[in-house]
């Protein structure tokens, strides 16, 4: 179906493109925005893997699945975007002549209402923060597998890495989020 | 088994990853080591937990669409030639030279609007503004050529008169032993050149 749809597409077809669009947003959406926990930044994720899809349509290989072609874009962008965001400024650091500002207050701020706030329980709350706490070689490894129900050859087809690294991430990252909620449960 | 062992059994079973004869062999390990049974509800409770995740994805904005769809550039007429170049680059670099040399061809044609007289014994000859006139009693010995401008023999050409662009008048009195030539046209003066070209070449 996605192999019709970029052919279209191709050609042209921007109804085709748009039902892409429709078919992987919220996927997309979803992946970046547990990877940068920011609504804005995932947004802007998702419109830049849209427009390289767009652009790169005529280097689509059919014998590939499309979808992990798309999660290897968008993979890739919120990677780029993590490695940019550490070297500016560390989240945990103080800033120097302000009190009690810390990175986490710099980052513009989710327009979560408190309402949509509320709808998340507590057990979720934890989890969120277990996954934000992850390493991000684990954490990319994770959300694919998890968020995204990516079996491990799939994973290691996205991050274009040996299977064997995908299973040794799986089980430490699997093991970190253990330790992390273990004593919550 | 030891437990260690039995640890990287489980994470390959709740990968789907763990074949059924060592699934058996993990279920007897756990009937018998309450350690590992404890850490095996921890990994499966974590795991159900993460994939619970998945069920709730965020909702992101809702002209997130129509935002993506109107950032999409609008060059597929263009992309459609360029990659019809990329396909055929003998073909487009053979066009490009063609359209080039016609270009340079078209513009020298078009310079070339004032008199032009070429020979070997113009000393003979009278120019008077756009007329070259070779007066009888005259003999030319060599070829003449014209470009430009009218010509009137009245005298002797011991060789060609080639006109181009212009018109020959021949005296009765005139006479020339080589072949006359007339030439009008934009094609044939092209044809001229490229023959003249050769044949310049192949003399030296």
């Amino acid at each position: 179906m996605e192999g019709r749809l970029t052919k279209l597409a191709l050609k042209g077809d921007q109804r085709a493109f748009a039902e892409l669009v429709e078919l992987y947003k919220d996927k997309i959406y979803h992946l970046a925005y547990r990877m940068l926990n920011n609504r804005h930044e995932a947004e802007d994720i998702v419109q830049e893997t849209f427009l390289r899809v767009y652009r790169n349509l005529d280097r689509y290989d059919d014998k590939q699945k499309f979808s992990t072609w798309i999660y290897r874009i968008g993979t890739n962008l919120c990677i780029d975007r993590l490695r940019k965001r550490r070297p500016t400024y560390s989240l945990d650091a103080e800033m120097n002549d302000q009190e009690g500002i810390d990175g986490y207050s710099m980052i513009p701020s989710d327009n979560v209402t408190p309402e949509t706030e509320l709808l998340l329980s507590e057990t979720q709350r934890l989890i969120y923060e277990a996954i934000d706490s992850l390493p991000v070689k684990y954490r990319s490894v994770m959300i694919l597998r998890y968020l995204q129900d990516l079996s491990l050859q799939e994973i290691s087809d996205v991050l274009d890495m040996p299977v064997t690294t995908i299973k040794t991430r799986v089980h430490r990252g699997r093991e970190f989020l253990r330790k992390k909620l273990e004593p919550k449960m | 088994m030891e437990c260690k062992l039995a640890v990287s059994m489980m994470h390959d079973y709740l990968d789907d990853d763990l074949p059924e004869l060592q699934q058996r062999e993990l279920k007897e390990h756990l009937l018998s080591c309450t350690d590992c049974r404890a850490k095996f509800k921890e990994l499966e409770q974590t795991d159900m937990l993460m994939f619970s995740l998945m069920h709730q994805s965020p909702v992101a904005s809702e002209d997130l669409v129509s935002r993506i769809m109107n950032s999409l550039p609008q060059v597929k007429k263009e992309r459609a030639f360029v990659t019809w170049i990329k396909r055929h680059p003998a073909l487009s670099a053979a066009s490009v030279f063609i359209l080039v040399m016609l270009m340079s061809s078209v513009t020298f044609w078009n310079q070339d609007r004032q008199l032009v007289v070429r020979g070997t014994d113009l000393e003979q000859v009278v120019i008077q503004g756009n007329t070259v006139i070779v007066p009888s009693g005259k003999t030319i010995s060599g070829d003449l050529t014209v470009e430009n401008g009218k010509t009137q023999v009245y005298g002797e050409v011991d060789g060609n008169v080639t006109v181009i662009d212009g018109s020959l008048y021949q005296a009765s009195t005139a006479h020339i032993s080589g072949q006359v030539k007339s030439i009008d046209q934009a094609v044939s003066w092209l044809w001229y050149k490229v023959t003249n070209m050769f044949s310049e070449v192949a003399y030296r």
